[in-house]
């Protein structure tokens, strides 16, 4: 009887799958297929991508410079921030002809110190750390260590000058500009808009790359649309759920449409949160826009619904910084990437190239062209890019 | 006539607030249910182990460790069995595969706690945070490895297309179809959440599993197998941790990410304690939670008007995040109404000592 009663619940739970398949009918829609696009989005069809130019390398061993990266909290492989800078620092290693780096990966965001020192101990020659929480580790070791080159991915350093930040010869920050990004992936969203209501959902609104975008976004799409509605949400200071945590980003999106049915074009600037914004939005049918690397590209789940990205080129500018010390011109400070470098633009549209239309392409151009110039603040007119404080979260 | 109502001062802010929830929680329902299945999954499987008297806080650990491998085995089948669903709710034979995976993982995980906590009688909580600390590790190195060749997603489970006329029963007519209007794992766990409420307190095992959890010495001198029973209920209870982990990345979302489960297996904890240890109430426990976050995130998006908007708005959101173990906390307490744990909870059992105790008082 003992063991007939275990069996039993063993029974109920394993077959239950099968009982509720023999009382329902066959639902239509295969899951994951790009055949069955919901609402707005669209199979992905024959878009492929294009192929990048590869780089001018220098033979294996040409130089002896040793590369380490240390990572933000997350993985090599998130298909994000950490994965382009590391694969920036690969292609600058082959630019000069170094080994191929290595990477520590920060599992908790007190050991920053501690795994830019185990490089230091090995006495590495450049050491790339990525995200902005590592600017106060990295600028404290950047001190200390005169002979290594620091290479820091989105650390503004503060200092009199904004271009010599902190005046230190041997850090460099890599600083995009987001807004910029932003602004361009906001003029896309309006103009492909029906209802003229859209959204951006940002991870958190203490993190200044985030408010920047999203501010930028609004404003790109205020230019083109002046009574465009844009809902700008934050999902939670508690960073992990802000940046690493997709089941939190897709509750959140999944409530946020829900309420705001309207909505038909949805930003995501929260990391590999935003990978399950992206998902809401691929279940829903409406139109999103990924963030800081082609998402199209890496994140297929959701490339039948991305229309387009807001890219820093991160993998260009990791591989520049590395190729200057390779030249024995280390540069030093915040270098700014923008519309004037190439160092953020839009991704391709893909299967979406024809709700482009000549319109918003030169309305795009246009921006790129002035903001390229310095006749246009993405900023403006809200003026609400972030300013030192975090933004309250609308 | 609700005018009059909400006119009353204080009590008509409370009025309000009910109002407001009427007409919202129809909408964020599904939301709500969605995010509170895993944590209900794995408070399942605390129960199981901590009603027979095994102390479980691994079950983050094996969440993470099943919806790695639901993920993987999944899209590693689909290239192997491609296929359209052969069943409702999009059930393909390679999301079945990893669904099966899943669980057997989790069982593996739970069969390593149950030797280290029962016959080696290893700390309890040291052989959870074990658990805990090597699925971060091992799901992160194997995540990295494949990832560089990533397999295609196999996609997700669908939600059951639930009957119309449930919807339109009045009043909780949106309750049932949210309920029901989801996918496999979700279903089950609301059958599972009834089963064994009533198998713990209506059937000889449930008896048994009681007495095991409580006084292990007297329910050996009655004949109950101890360790055998506590074997059994651990690596059950991994069925559950291997549907919560399931849940996340193949009917929820269909990706996997490091370190995603993010604390849902620790709430799970929390929510069995405030269920009082029972399956139903762990259920309740993990609606409140994810309905407290549900609540904040309606304020935010669509404030209801007047002063009780302005009000809700200006509450920080971190305090209707904290609100869940702040409750915890005062029940765990004892402010409101007291919840025990099981007497022999985290205790290890030796029949040797019972049989020394045994001699010494005879």
């Amino acid at each position: 009887m003992r063991k007939h009663s275990s069996v039993a619940i063993l029974a109920i739970l394993a077959t239950l799958a099968l009982v509720i398949s023999a009382c329902t009918s066959p639902s239509p829609g295969a899951s994951g297929s790009a055949a069955t696009a919901n609402g707005l989005c669209r199979p992905i069809g024959d878009a492929t991508a294009e192929e990048t130019e590869a780089p001018e390398t220098a033979p294996p061993g040409s130089s002896d410079l040793k590369i380490g990266l240390v990572t933000d909290v997350g993985t090599l492989d998130d298909r994000n921030f950490n994965q382009y800078s590391w694969e920036g620092a690969l292609r600058g290693a082959a630019i000069v002809g170094a080994a191929e780096p290595q990477s520590i990966v920060t599992t908790e965001s007190s050991e920053y110190e501690n795994n830019i020192q185990s490089f230091v101990d090995e006495d590495y020659d450049i050491i790339v750390t990525v995200g902005f929480a590592l600017g106060e580790a990295t600028l404290a070791a950047a001190e200390e260590n005169p002979d290594i080159h620091f290479i820091g991915v989105d650390q503004f350093q503060a200092g009199d000058d904004p271009v010599a930040g902190a005046g230190l010869d041997n850090y460099e920050s890599l600083i995009f500009n987001e807004a910029q990004a932003g602004y361009l992936a906001g003029i896309v969203a309006a103009s492909i808009s029906e209802s003229g209501e859209i959204a951006a959902i940002g991870g958190s609104g203490t993190i200044p790359p985030v408010v920047n975008y999203m501010r930028g976004y609004e404003n790109g799409a205020k230019s083109v649309n002046p009574d465009a509605t844009v809902h700008l949400k934050y999902i939670s200071d508690d960073l992990a759920v802000a940046f690493n945590d997709p089941t939190a980003g897709k509750t959140f999106a999944d409530q946020f449409i829900q309420q705001n049915a309207d909505v038909d074009v949805l930003f995501q600037v929260a990391g590999k949160t935003g990978n399950g914004v992206l998902q809401s939005v691929t279940d829903a049918g409406i139109y999103g826009i990924g963030v800081d690397v082609d998402q199209w590209l890496s994140n297929p789940d959701s490339a039948e619904c991305t229309v387009t990205s807001a890219e820093k080129k991160l993998t260009l500018a990791v591989s520049e910084g590395i190729a200057a010390v390779g030249d024995d011109s280390p540069r030093a400070g915040n270098v700014f990437y923008g519309a004037d470098n190439d160092g953020i633009g839009l991704a391709p549209f893909y299967q979406f190239a024809d709700l482009i239309d000549a319109e918003t392409q030169s309305a795009i151009d246009e921006a790129l062209a002035s903001m390229a110039s310095g006749d246009l603040d993405p900023c403006q007119p809200s003026g609400l890019c972030y300013a030192g404080e975090a933004d309250p979260g609308t | 006539m609700i005018e009059l109502l909400y006119d009353i001062p204080i009590l008509g802010f409370l009025f309000q607030f009910v109002g407001y929830l009427i007409e919202v929680l129809p909408i964020i329902a599904p939301t709500i249910i969605g995010a509170a299945t895993p944590i209900a999954l794995g408070a399942m499987c605390g129960f199981m182990n901590e009603r027979s008297g095994v102390v479980n806080i691994g079950i983050e650990g094996m969440m993470l460790t099943a919806a790695f491998v639901a993920w993987w085995v999944a899209s590693l089948t689909a290239q192997v069995l491609p296929g359209d669903p052969i069943g409702p709710m999009g059930m393909s034979p390679a999301l079945l595969v990893g669904l099966v995976a899943a669980i057997a993982a989790a069982m593996l995980v739970s069969l390593v706690h149950a030797w280290l906590s029962i016959t080696v009688r290893a700390d309890q909580i040291i052989s959870g945070v074990i658990i805990n600390i090597f699925a971060v590790g091992i799901t992160g190195y194997l995540n990295l490895l494949i990832s560089r060749s990533a397999p295609p997603s196999a996609g997700q489970f669908r939600a059951w297309d639930a009957p119309a006329f449930l919807a339109d029963i009045p009043v909780v007519g949106w309750l049932f179809d949210a309920l029901l209007s989801q996918g496999p794992i979700g279903l089950s766990l609301l059958v599972a959440v009834i089963v064994m409420q009533v198998l713990l307190f209506r059937s000889r095992w449930g008896l048994r599993t009681r007495a095991v959890g409580e006084h292990p010495e007297a329910a050996e001198t009655v004949g109950i197998d101890v360790i055998a029973l506590r074997y059994r209920n651990v690596i059950l209870g991994g069925v559950f941790a291997g549907l919560a982990g399931a849940y996340l990345t193949i009917e929820f979302g269909n990706s996997f990410q490091g370190e995603m489960t993010n604390g849902r297996g620790f709430i799970a904890l929390a929510a069995l304690i405030f269920g009082r240890w029972t399956p139903l109430g762990s259920f309740g426990a993990a609606l409140l939670f994810t309905a407290s976050e549900g609540i904040q995130r309606a304020v935010r998006f669509g404030p209801p008007e007047g002063a009780l908007g302005d009000f809700l708005s200006s509450v920080p959101s971190q305090f209707y995040s904290a609100l869940p173990y702040l409750i915890t906390i005062i029940i765990l307490a004892g402010v409101v109404g007291r919840s025990i744990a099981p007497a022999a909870d985290g205790r290890p059992y030796s029949r040797e000592k019972r049989e020394k105790r045994a001699k010494a008082s005879a």
